[in-house]
């Protein structure tokens, strides 16, 4: 009881600087068509006001950037997938418009679709080779992108070399009558019109439950994986954004500026867009298009400022990042978020004590939590099923066969046979290095096994990915606790609710299932009695608090077999009774294989228990046997 | 000959790129992060003695000092203020991703004050070691090539012998390795840092000043140097020094024999190409993995 109220009387969110917004269950429309509003609005005007001017031309520039920077704050800076490919992409785009033009007199509008979908393709095909890698390896690997395509343009002499490409037409289709002011105005619009584009689709993935996927991808690939994410997919998916965003900033760049200069695809330029991004704010859309603003206006500003820009920029990103490490964006929310709470101080004097008080009457045991959770969903056919209780009796739903795994010479798994029936709650036990948590990674797909096969309900699943064990019905949870820092608990636990393997990354532009994934996660932590935490973040929880967030995250998609990594480990007396209490509840319901070390708490609430050593099953019994087994003494006891 | 003279060229080059990969690698290793300011510091010190010699007309070894000490002194006070901040503060900066654009910021910033001070043309630190080439037979190499195969194989072999065989060089890897634990066991990590990262900016100014009569140095050199050696180190693993320094020379005999023998316009190429296939082909062998996910 202590424990799940407590978390009850520490309510007070803790928001994240930088994420506020995304955070917070957004059920408001407005949330992803506000930024698109506002430079739809604010670019309008200022092309209007300013579109034959020098700063009209400057801003006109920088939204050509910001089309770029906005792809950028999705696949770099929100999911972490660091490929240096935007300044080659968007000499793709400008080139290619301006090959169009010059030599097919094809007008900028038309060619830009065309360009567009060759762009596409052309980054589909790169990526599915370059997304193969990971991280810094990434990185990398596309950096050799910008190194090859200036050697390239610098000599190819039907680009211009290093003389450039000139345009004859602009982007406002025109002749030689029409007047530069309207060339000018009419173009800015349409640069602004495919920024706003730019910007309502990056953020509304962000805010679908797709950028809920891309988070977790951005944090760790190996957790996503599990979670059901198809990292592979997922990966290339944002490649192919990325590369399109940038080839449509140089497409409107060609258009605009009538001219594509070769260093547009050197790498001063990739890191002159890298340092627009983060100085705005890597993971806000909004930020991204500020920071290209920012950059752009200094560059244009014909002073000390513009010649000296490199210092300028310099000393401008040390301090931005020194402040906060979210950019201008996270400096903005964390003072919104400060004149927030000093406007709620005030008028929620009344309120604490009466939430309190709801949250306290919201959090039951755990013991009554899980009787509650395993009574609302046990199907009354379940009953007789969970009467056989015995292993050997119909067929298993979870095989594993003669499973071996080599590590270079050393055996870790030899000749592992294992049988498990729909329901029911297994231990497996053994000292370190029996080779326990790699047995649940070759279960959950993210070891293969050197030999043998998985079957689950009569399905070999040895060759699946981890991403398709998770809707195959595996879940599992982490020995070290994997929830993603910076989110609250309902997303944490939401994430394993998305079903969305099948969508592709534009898909939910239109219409998120967020609201339902998060609505499912609550129902789920409600159950456990939890809802009192759920809109905490997760690294602010203590760990009993953080385990009980990972079982509900491996429980919320209704697993039929449900892989547990030492879920005591860390936790006191009292809290392993309650998480005994808990656990039985899932035996009910359905197939759990419990990795732990407490043999007290494996014997109180496994009904048969297997002991590896050395990577070989030694023992297979009931509870009773167990205690009584002088292998297991021997082996676990010590006596 | 045209093979042996190519080559020779290659290991040049390539020990230019071997050092910045070995200074990359060593402060990656002690701090966790990749310094893509370590070939601007190469720059200021070619074009800093340039400067003073030349322009201001103090004497070569005063222009040299003065240059190296500035250079200590400008990366002491960056590590103090900056790095302070941004690594021991309050909110620790999260991931390789944040700390790496601090010395991204760092880069612009010297271009930047390389631009005012010494302007845009190309200039080299007077050479050290004037004469002919050295010849045998019809092979040749530059006096100036000799001086930086030996800074090479001196910068290399000490960095070696202080890792592998000093308890400096045992504290410095494991306050790389797990910095909590480093400074639980007595061992202060920030000074391990610190040391390394004014050391290899040092070495970096000495190198270039040695090398520039090669190539010559702008105010923009710096990146791509820095660029090259983050390549070599990447190939070593970030972590492995040593490997870092075989990479670097490598990269640069690759880079010479594709320029004299496959062609001298697509040469860079072909090598960048080379390269990116190695990555995506074998990252696990090449320590990426490591590198990332620990």
């Amino acid at each position: 009881m202590t424990g799940l109220s407590g978390f009850a009387r520490r309510t007070e969110r803790t928001g994240l600087a930088g994420l506020d917004g995304l955070t917070g269950v957004s059920s408001r429309l407005p949330r992803s068509l506000t930024p698109t509003a506002v430079v739809l609005v604010a670019g309008a005007v200022i092309v209007l006001v300013y579109g034959q001017q020098y700063t009209g031309s400057v801003f006109v520039l920088a939204a050509c950037y910001a089309i770029v920077t906005a792809g950028m704050a999705v696949q770099i800076g929100f999911s972490q997938q660091i490929a240096f490919s935007q300044s080659v992409f968007m000499g793709v785009g400008a080139y290619g418009v301006a090959m169009l033009n010059t030599h097919f007199a094809m007008p900028v509008l038309v060619a830009t679709p065309i360009v567009l979908v060759g762009a596409g393709l052309t980054a589909l095909v790169l990526g599915s080779v370059v997304t193969r890698a990971s991280g810094l390896a990434l990185a990398v690997a596309t950096l050799m992108l910008p190194l090859i395509a200036a050697g390239y343009v610098s000599s190819a002499g039907y680009l211009g070399g290093v003389v450039g490409a000139p345009l004859t037409g602009t982007l406002w289709p025109s002749s030689a009558s029409t007047s530069t002011t309207v060339i000018a105005v009419a173009g800015g619009l349409i640069v602004v019109i495919f920024l706003a584009i730019a910007v309502f689709v990056a953020s509304r993935i962000l805010t679908s439950d797709i950028g809920l996927e891309l988070f977790v991808l951005g944090v760790d690939e190996r957790t996503a994986a599990a979670m059901g994410v198809r990292t592979p997919r997922r990966k290339l998916e944002l490649f192919v954004l990325g590369c399109v965003f940038a080839a449509l900033g140089g497409a409107a760049y060609a258009g605009t500026q009538q001219f594509v200069p070769e260093t547009l695809v050197d790498p001063t330029s990739e890191l002159a867009l890298l340092i627009m991004l983060f100085i705005g704010g890597r993971r806000s859309v909004i930020g991204a298009v500020i920071g290209a603003l920012v950059i752009q206006y200094l560059q244009g500003a014909s002073n000390w400022v513009s010649v000296n820009i490199l210092v300028v920029e310099g000393v401008l990103l040390t301090v931005v990042l020194l402040v906060d490490p979210e950019g201008l964006a996270g400096i903005v929310n964390t003072g919104m978020a400060w004149l927030r709470r000093r406007r709620g101080a005030a008028s929620a004097a009344a309120g604490p004590a009466a939430s309190v008080e709801a949250l306290a009457g919201d959090a039951p045991s755990a013991a009554k939590a899980g009787g509650q959770w395993a009574a609302g969903h046990v199907a009354p056919a379940a009953a007789t099923a969970a009467a056989d209780g015995g292993v050997a009796a119909g067929t298993p739903l979870l095989e594993v066969r003669g499973i071996g795994k080599e590590y270079g010479g050393l055996t870790v798994l030899d000749d592992v046979t294992i049988r498990l029936p729909e329901r029911g709650l297994f231990g497996l036990c053994g000292p370190n290095g029996a080779g326990k948590t790699t047995l649940l990674n070759v279960i959950g797909g993210s070891v293969a096994p050197s030999r043998g096969t998985v079957i689950l309900d009569g399905e070999d699943i040895t060759r699946r990915p981890p991403d398709e064990r998770f809707y195959l019905g595996i879940s599992r949870t982490f020995q070290a606790v994997h929830l993603i820092k910076g989110r609250t608990v309902l997303d944490n636990v939401a994430v394993a609710c998305l079903a969305s393997h099948t969508s592709s990354i534009v898909t939910r532009v239109m219409r998120s299932k967020l609201d339902d994934a998060r609505d499912k996660a609550a129902r789920t932590l409600s159950d456990l009695g939890m809802r009192g935490i759920q809109d905490r973040e997760v690294s602010s929880l203590t760990l009993e608090s953080q385990r009980m967030v990972e079982l509900a995250r491996a429980l919320a998609p209704n697993p039929r077999v449900l892989l547990l990594d030492e879920p005591a480990s860390g936790l006191s007396e009292e809290q392993r009774h309650r998480l005994a209490e808990l656990l039985t509840a899932f035996g009910e319901r359905t197939c759990v294989l419990l990795v732990e070390h407490d043999l007290d708490l494996v014997a109180q609430v496994s009904e048969r228990i297997f002991v590896l050593s050395s990577g070989r099953l030694v023992f297979d019994g009931g509870p009773a046997d167990f205690r009584a087994s002088p292998v297991v003494n021997s082996l676990l006891v010590g006596r | 000959m045209k093979f042996g003279n190519l080559v020779i060229a290659g290991i040049v080059t390539g020990s230019i790129y071997a050092v910045f990969a070995v200074c990359v690698a060593v402060w990656y290793r002690v701090s966790n992060i990749l310094n893509l300011a370590v070939g601007d510091f190469a720059m200021v010190g070619a074009l800093g003695v340039d400067n003073l010699y030349r322009v201001k007309g103090l004497p070569l070894w005063a222009a040299i000092v003065t240059t190296l000490a500035v250079v200590g002194a400008f990366s002491y006070l960056y590590d103090q203020v900056v790095l302070r901040i941004a690594l021991d503060g309050r909110r620790q900066m999260e991931g390789i991703v944040v700390t790496f654009f601090f010395t991204f910021a760092l880069s612009f910033f010297i271009d930047g004050v390389a631009k005012m001070l010494f302007g845009t043309d190309v200039h080299a630190a007077p050479a050290l070691w004037n004469g002919a080439s050295l010849s045998w037979g019809s092979l040749h190499l530059e006096r100036a090539g000799l001086l930086v195969l030996a800074c090479a194989v001196i910068i290399g072999g000490a960095f070696w012998v202080y890792i592998r065989y000093t308890l400096g060089g045992k504290a410095l890897e494991a306050s790389g390795e797990n910095a909590v634990g480093a400074r639980i066991a007595g061992i202060d990590t920030k000074r391990y840092r610190r040391l390394i990262f004014v050391g290899t900016a040092v070495i970096a100014a000495i190198f270039g000043i040695v090398e520039s009569p090669i190539t010559g140095y702008t105010y923009l050199s710096g990146a791509t140097i820095s660029l090259t050696g983050f390549l070599a180190a990447a190939y070593g693993g970030f972590r492995k020094p040593g490997r870092a320094l075989v990479a670097g020379l490598a990269i640069g005999v690759l880079e010479a024999l594709l320029g004299g023998y496959v062609s001298a316009e697509y040469g860079d190429t072909v090598l960048y190409a080379i390269l990116a296939a190695l990555v995506l082909a074998w990252p696990r062998g090449l320590g990426f993995e490591s590198a990332v996910t620990q």
